[in-house]
């Protein structure tokens, strides 16, 4: 079955020249916008995100805070172990692929570490997953896509479920949720990591519509992807995750201070 | 001198396959994505028409390969289907000769409808009507692609 995946690895190196010179004129014209700001646009930029900055430490603080007792709280249940996660920065390419198929090329392929299944995040949530690595570029499933599908749990109650890609510009779709679920408009939805693919976490949309329409077994429920699908340019890859089990003896805020 | 010509005439077919496939992956609107003509069809109809000899299945055949791993479709789909093709054209290429062009362009129409047909068929697609609108645009760009394509091949010689 995977005979040719080292076939196709090696061709999508043939062709990245092909695809990065389709990709020139929207980049160039990048470069040019980015040149040719006044002076005054970028004061203003500097000072939104510095603002941004702020807020943001001062939310990393309290999660700190929040993580070391989560920590003690695990401790206490017999499960103490913390998740490292780092992430890899990469860039689409600016260029079409079938249109009927939601795909993406990244400039990041398997010289900087990424692997088929890998998962891919925005800023904002989760865009999709790697499913083909070459030397040089890779390509990008996103979760609009028709054939994926992505195990999920509302945030408010843990409710599982799994959100399932119904074209580019479409809402997913979660399936198999009977009527009376716990599901009401405007939850999040974060990543549940079962299937052992996406970590645990990850916001991936909220509930937009839920129709209850007699006669079916299940409930509608469309749900508006978090990540922004069609403005995003750069892309996290996230690399494998570590567990690193903190030993019962050792007192946890000492080793939470590193 | 022969042996140079015929170097150099290989160089523009490939060179305007490059541009054809740079077209394929060029960004467009939203809108406008569905209706893109398929260049690398007309392309390599255009060649197969003029120069049978020299732009045959194979030829055609490792084009689909390439286009395969650059749309990131299931391997061998395009190329079964421009090798199916280009096979077509090499069969009738003396009766489409002799077409004006408008009918030529039919001809054309009728090809791509069947490239999508087959790539419908082979890979699974989650597109509506929109899946049949290349088909139009392509017939409507054909007597360009004919003009552009004619005048290399008569200013670069190749044959």
């Amino acid at each position: 079955m995977n005979y040719f995946v080292p076939v196709r690895s090696v061709l999508s190196a043939v062709v990245y020249p092909v695809q990065a010179l389709a990709s020139m004129p929207s980049d160039v014209g990048d470069w040019f916008s980015k040149f040719f700001q006044d002076h005054k646009k970028l004061t203003t930029k500097i000072t939104a995100l510095e603002a941004n900055d702020l807020l943001n430490s001062f939310r990393l603080q309290k999660l700190q805070a929040l993580e070391r007792e989560n920590m003690r709280l695990r401790k206490l249940l017999g499960s103490s172990f913390r998740i490292q996660e780092r992430v890899l920065v990469a860039e689409m390419l600016t260029i079409d692929l079938d249109p009927s198929s939601q795909q993406v090329v990244i400039d990041k392929g398997a010289q900087s570490g990424l692997f088929s299944g890998q998962p891919v995040l925005d800023a904002t949530g989760v865009m999709g997953q790697v499913i083909e690595v070459g030397p040089f570029s890779s390509r990008i499933l996103l979760l609009t896509d028709p054939s994926h599908a992505i195990p999920v749990q509302i945030n408010r109650n843990g409710l599982r479920a799994v959100a399932i890609g119904r074209g580019l510009g479409k809402k997913l779709q979660l399936d198999h949720l009977p009527h009376n679920a716990d599901v009401r408009k405007g939850d999040l939805l974060v990543t549940s990591g079962l299937g052992g693919m996406f970590p645990v976490g990850y916001p991936v949309g909220t509930i937009d519509v839920i129709s209850n329409i007699q006669g079916k077994i299940f409930a509608e429920i469309r749900v508006k992807p978090a990540a922004q699908l069609e403005t995003s340019r750069e892309v996290l890859l996230v690399l494998p995750t570590v567990k690193v089990v903190v030993p019962d003896s050792e007192p946890s805020l000492a080793e939470d201070e590193q | 001198m022969a042996m140079s010509k015929v170097s150099n005439g290989g160089s523009i077919i490939i060179f305007s396959i490059i541009i054809a496939i740079l077209l394929v992956l060029v960004p467009l609107p939203e809108e406008l994505r569905f209706a893109r003509p398929e260049w690398v069809v007309m392309t390599l109809i255009y060649w197969s028409m003029a120069l049978p000899r020299r732009v045959g299945v194979g030829f055609a055949w490792v084009t689909g390969l390439l286009m395969d791993i650059i749309l990131g479709g299931i391997l061998g789909v395009y190329a079964f289907v421009y090798a199916l093709v280009v096979y077509l054209i090499a069969r009738f290429h003396l009766q489409l000769r002799q077409y004006p062009l408008w009918q030529q362009a039919l001809t054309i129409m009728s090809l791509v409808l069947l490239v999508h047909v087959l790539t419908v068929v082979l890979s699974p697609k989650s597109a509506g009507w929109q899946l049949w609108l290349p088909a139009v645009t392509s017939t409507i760009m054909w007597p360009f692609v004919y003009a552009i394509l004619r005048k290399c091949r008569r200013t670069f010689h190749v044959s």
